[in-house]
């Protein structure tokens, strides 16, 4: 329970639950986990079968369906956004926690929760992918996009600075 | 819009932006690696842009974000998986 209770409240943040129902979905989780342990192949990743039994916790309490945005921006029109072909240095942005953690807030969820997952938790691909129930394809596509928002938010504050 | 039909090393840069997680994540080819290499090598604002993209998720994966639950949620969890065992109501106070 020590062990995973920091990487599964983070990810009950991320899927947009506020700090109480995260807290609630995180002691019904483990509670979950705890009666269905028998249930649990010892060949995954035990972390990757609590943050499925935590998003479907969370759906089952509070969950919210976000939508597909309407409209995509092209891969090209991003990454113009996130500063292909830009000239000046958004690095030092990276130097300030703070500022990275505000960006991730501001990119869309379903993107927010494919980067949450695969950089910030470190699961592989495929158990992101399982976790949020998306084909690989799918989940790759979001945290390629979801990459480049983040890149698009903290040049904008760079600029704005 | 920046021009991302540019080609170099047989490939264009809009290219190589769609290539980028699988570069980042090691999951190309050796033949697309090399080509990929090949184009960044010889175009600046692909080999700047991807060593930004990069960074962030160097930067992401080293934990820099990786916020712990507070001692509170933590004890309160305790807690109720402590009743949980014994038989208690399991309901959140």
């Amino acid at each position: 329970m020590d062990r995973h209770a920091d990487s599964v409240h983070r990810l009950l943040l991320s899927l947009g639950a506020a700090p109480d129902d995260a807290e609630d979905a995180l002691q019904e989780c483990f509670i979950s986990a705890w009666r269905s342990a028998g249930a649990f192949q010892g060949g995954e990743s035990a972390r990757a079968w609590l943050f499925t039994i935590a998003r479907n916790t969370l759906r089952r309490q509070h969950r919210r369906r976000v939508g597909e945005p309407a409209e995509m921006e092209s891969l090209e029109v991003l990454g113009a956004q996130a500063g292909w072909g830009s000239r000046s240095d958004f690095t030092q942005r990276l130097a300030a926690t703070a500022e990275v953690e505000w960006a991730l807030a501001q990119i869309p969820a379903e993107e927010r929760r494919a980067v949450v997952l695969r950089d910030l938790e470190g699961l592989s691909s495929a158990e992101a992918a399982e976790t949020l129930e998306l084909s690989l394809g799918a989940l790759k596509s979001r945290l390629h996009r979801g990459r480049l928002h983040l890149m698009a938010v903290l040049r904008t504050e760079e600029s704005d600075a | 819009m920046p021009d991302l039909d540019r080609m170099v090393g047989g490939l264009r840069c809009r290219d190589v932006l769609e290539l980028l997680p699988e570069f980042v994540d090691g999951g190309l080819s050796m033949e697309v690696l090399g080509r990929v290499t090949e184009h960044l090598n010889g175009c600046d604002t692909c080999e700047k842009f991807g060593g930004e993209y990069g960074e962030l998720v160097a930067f992401l994966r080293a934990g820099h974000n990786r916020a712990p639950v507070t001692s509170d949620v933590r004890t309160r969890l305790a807690d109720r998986m402590a009743r949980f065992w014994t038989g208690e109501n399991t309901k959140a106070p």
